[in-house]
């Protein structure tokens, strides 16, 4: 056993400093995988919608579509790092000129799609939709100062 | 781009003849009445007027334009800048105050200036104020609005003057203006239609105004009425506003009625994306405070209209 780690171990050192050197993400695909974040979330709400107002069945649904949009929703704050600002992306520059407040904007939307997680897991509904309209509150402060208009 | 902060906001044609339009006062007062919010003592009570007044202020846009863009601008109390193709216009401040704001205002001056676009001084707005569609809005609106107005507080804020080309520097042009592009009249419910089109049709194209962003205008800055609604590339601030006629492919006519009720509420798009842009400060001053029956209204005008007409 031992004589067989030790060449794995160099193994694992010499491929290590490469494997540093490629985990700095290329922008191009930070950013792509910020856009297909956000769709993901987009296509949850839509789910979500159709169901919460009772266009299909599948009530039993629900709850997958809410957590994905908490756990989602939680992701949002590291979907910007520097250097995501140029590129296919309608992001403005603004983000990362008022770090403070889409910071703020980003914990808002961490909160209020946990919120809406919760609602539905303890079958609340006054609390579901209320929790609907404030997730759709961060959704909407975001994306109307920090995101291209349509254009 | 509309740089609207969030959480800044509080809260959250033809003209009929005199036998006609009685005929439509008693249409409006009879059929769509069950569409209205409750109204029914606003005659006598003043506390229900201007409750009243509160509501057809937000369903009539008026905080949009009228509060300044900034965290901690007071409502109603003007100085936002609307960047138009003709000229950056601020818009007035709407409070009680005698020097800067709507002091001393009488019902009969509101009337003349939401209905007619004439100041008490005579003087004429400029369109950008939407006076050509809010000359539909019926007497007891104008005076629930100018109830609601009273009953705030005076705010002394001077609003800046309108950064204008030369050519429009004098507001004498607007008289020229309005002899082509505009002439005064009060809905007129159409008895072909529902009490629930009716109630949109006032909405939409009067007391919400959504033609004056999403309608194109013709050269002279005027709302092309052949294209109601048809979206407008030049919108205010240099924004694209889109296409909200029946057309399946530019337009809404692929949403459903209740997918325009829940985006009038929530800002949601029937793919699960929320409204940015300048729609989203309509949404959070205008539409998320309407009844349902009345954002049910606005759903129904909109699904009644065809495509745009195609025109050279």
């Amino acid at each position: 056993m031992r004589r067989r780690a030790l060449p794995a171990l160099i193994a694992c050192t010499t491929l290590a400093i490469p494997a540093a050197a490629w985990s700095a993400t290329a922008p191009a695909d930070a950013i792509k995988y910020r856009k297909a974040v956000m769709s993901a979330m987009s296509a949850h709400v839509s789910a979500f919608m159709l169901v919460n107002f009772g266009k299909v069945e599948h009530q039993d649904h629900l709850k997958a579509h809410a957590s994905a949009l908490a756990d989602l929703g939680a992701q949002a704050k590291v979907l910007f790092p520097a250097g995501t600002d140029k590129g296919d992306t309608d992001a403005l520059p603004l983000i990362w000129k008022e770090q403070d407040q889409f910071r703020k904007l980003a914990a808002d939307l961490e909160a209020s799609s946990a919120k809406l997680r919760d609602a539905v897991a303890a079958n609340d509904k006054p609390g579901t939709m209320a929790a609907f309209k404030a997730l759709g509150e961060s959704c909407k402060g975001c994306h109307d100062r920090y995101r291209k208009a349509d254009d | 781009m509309n740089t609207v902060n969030p959480g800044a906001r509080p809260g959250s044609r033809k003209p009929p003849g005199r036998s006609s339009r009685a005929a439509a006062l008693l249409f409006c007062a009879t059929t769509l009445g069950l569409a209205l919010p409750p109204d029914s003592a606003a005659a006598t009570d003043p506390a229900a007027t201007v409750e009243r007044g509160r509501y057809l202020v937000h369903a009539g846009g008026c905080l949009t334009c009228h509060t300044a863009d900034r965290p901690d601008a007071i409502p109603l109390a003007g100085g936002r800048a609307i960047k138009t193709t003709f000229g950056t216009f601020y818009a007035p401040n709407l409070t009680p105050d005698r020097s800067t704001g709507l002091g001393g205002w009488t019902d009969a001056d509101l009337r003349r200036a939401l209905r007619e676009g004439v100041a008490p001084d005579g003087s004429y707005y400029y369109p950008v104020f939407p006076y050509p569609a809010y000359t539909g809005i019926s007497d007891a609106d104008v005076a629930s609005i100018g109830a609601y107005l009273r009953s705030l507080d005076p705010v002394r804020q001077r609003t800046p003057e309108h950064e204008l080309p030369w050519y429009l520097s004098s507001r004498l042009v607007m008289l020229g203006w309005n002899l082509l592009n505009f002439s005064p009249a009060r809905f007129s419910p159409d008895g072909a239609r529902s009490a629930m089109w009716n109630r949109g049709a006032y909405l939409v194209r009067h007391l919400g105004h959504c033609g004056e962003c999403h309608t194109p205008r013709n050269l002279l800055g005027a709302v092309d009425k052949r294209r109601e609604l048809a979206g407008n590339p030049q919108g205010p601030d240099g924004e694209r506003i889109p296409d909200i006629t029946q057309d399946r492919d530019s337009g809404i006519g692929r949403w459903s009625t209740d997918e325009i009720v829940l985006f009038l509420e929530y800002g949601v798009l029937p793919d699960g994306d929320f409204a940015g842009s300048s729609m989203s400060a309509v949404i959070t001053d205008n539409t998320a405070h309407l009844t349902a029956g009345d954002r049910e209204a606005i759903a129904t005008y909109l699904k009644s209209l065809g495509p745009p007409a195609h025109l050279p």
